[in-house]
């Protein structure tokens, strides 16, 4: 798992490591029943707080993405991947919305940026080849 | 721009500490950090400006004249706050000032005046009394009342609070922001005045370590964090101060703008994440290797 942290983010450091692992989960990197870094371990690599990887921890936990075991330590729950997916496309649809509204603003349309888009994909595909 | 303080190689001696070759200059409208950890030479260099004891070797000059030649006009345009001001602990600030006023042809009492207001010091209590940011905020106010044309403050920051200190930072901009004045500074960085400097020259173990423009430092000193194996080998051995742990690596990185097309993969990958680094980072690295 990679995660950093970044004191100039507006994010406070309890959501950046909320966010990055639950991308982690969404994206497979970290599979269901995989146990996580313990909260000491993760909060001193990060050189940040104990009370805040908790933080982190338990708001996962209330999101039903990572199970806490008494004793046994924090581990990835078994979460239907469609949840966490919608999820991102929300993150992406207010991405999408932003850059809609700049494009806006030079006469960039949809249209454009679909084609971009399609380009991007094609350069991609061009180099995986 | 003319220059209105150039030193070269100035070196001092005296038991257990020595600065060697230091070189500066000084133009009008500039602001100049002179950043260090303890014991580099800050002070030292800062006596040495201000005409506190000679150098034993170098050339200094000040608006074009050497102490030797011109010693009162200098001091006479120069304001200069020492870190412990040598002040006579008994006089009160008003006293002080009617002492320091008739050495100085452009001795303004307003200005004096409205700076004891501004920043609440007690105009008739004894210099002894005041508080440690009182007392570097007095040392401040006569140093702005003489009009000079440059300042030099040795840590002035030091014991001032936070609201004080953006106070400190927002006069130093308007002394300076005419064009025609200059001021040098030492400091710790992280006491905030590293914000209000352009120009940084980096003191460790009585020797400079590196002189810049600082946005151009800042631009080209970057933290990059990266997840393991996300960058090869030659490339990750162009950061320095490296941190592994194991949710990734991190390293500092002193000419982003010259790698930063070699790691445009891992960026859009979302392998490796470049952040800023801060002046301290890279003073603390530069003098320490930490």
């Amino acid at each position: 798992m990679f995660i950093t942290l970044s004191p100039t983010s507006p994010d406070p450091m309890y959501k950046q490591i909320t966010d990055q692992v639950r991308d982690a989960i969404a994206s497979g990197e970290l599979a269901a029943n995989e146990k996580l870094p313990s909260i000491r371990e993760l909060a001193e690599a990060l050189k940040t707080s104990v009370i805040t990887v908790k933080r982190a921890y338990l708001d996962l936990e209330g999101e039903g993405c990572i199970i806490t075991r008494a004793g046994l330590g924090s581990f990835v729950a078994a979460i239907d991947p469609s949840r966490l997916r919608a999820r991102k496309l929300e993150e992406f649809r207010i991405e999408l919305d932003r850059i809609v509204r700049t494009g806006a603003k030079f006469s960039i349309r949809p249209d454009d940026l679909v084609r971009l888009i399609r380009g991007i994909k094609e350069e991609h595909d061009g180099s995986d080849a | 721009m003319d220059p209105m303080l150039e030193a070269r190689d100035l070196c001092k001696s005296y038991e257990g500490f020595s600065l060697a070759k230091v070189s500066l200059t000084l133009s009008p409208g500039g602001i100049l950090g002179v950043f260090g950890p303890n014991g580099a030479g800050k002070t030292t260099l800062i006596k040495l400006l201000a005409g506190q004891f000679p150098a034993d070797a170098g050339d200094l000059r000040l608006f074009h004249l050497g102490y030797d030649e011109g010693e009162r006009e200098i001091k006479d345009r120069v304001g200069y706050c020492p870190q412990e001001p040598p002040y006579y602990p008994d006089y009160t600030p008003v006293e002080l000032a009617r002492f320091a006023a008739p050495f100085y042809s452009r001795w303004d009492g307003a200005c004096f005046y409205g700076l004891l207001d501004r920043f609440r010091i007690s105009a008739h209590k004894k210099f002894r009394h005041l508080s440690a940011g009182q007392k570097t905020l007095f040392s401040l106010s006569l140093a702005l009342s003489h009009q000079p044309d440059l300042l030099l403050l040795d840590e002035p920051a030091a014991g001032l609070d936070d609201a004080n200190r953006r106070f400190l930072q927002d006069t130093l901009r308007a002394f300076v922001g005419g064009g025609e004045k200059a001021v040098l500074i030492s400091s710790h960085v992280s006491d905030g005045l590293d914000e209000v400097a352009e120009r940084v020259l980096f003191l460790g173990r009585g020797a400079p370590i590196l002189a810049a423009d600082k946005e151009e430092l800042l631009a080209r000193w970057k933290w990059v964090h990266f997840r393991e194996g996300a960058l090869d080998g030659a490339l990750a051995a162009r950061l320095t101060a490296m941190r592994h742990h194991p949710f990734g690596n991190s390293g500092l990185c002193s000419d982003f703008p010259a790698m930063s097309a070699s790691l445009a993969d891992a960026l859009a990958a979302g392998d490796a994440r470049v952040e800023n680094a801060r002046l301290s980072d890279v003073l603390v690295h530069l003098t320490q290797g930490g």
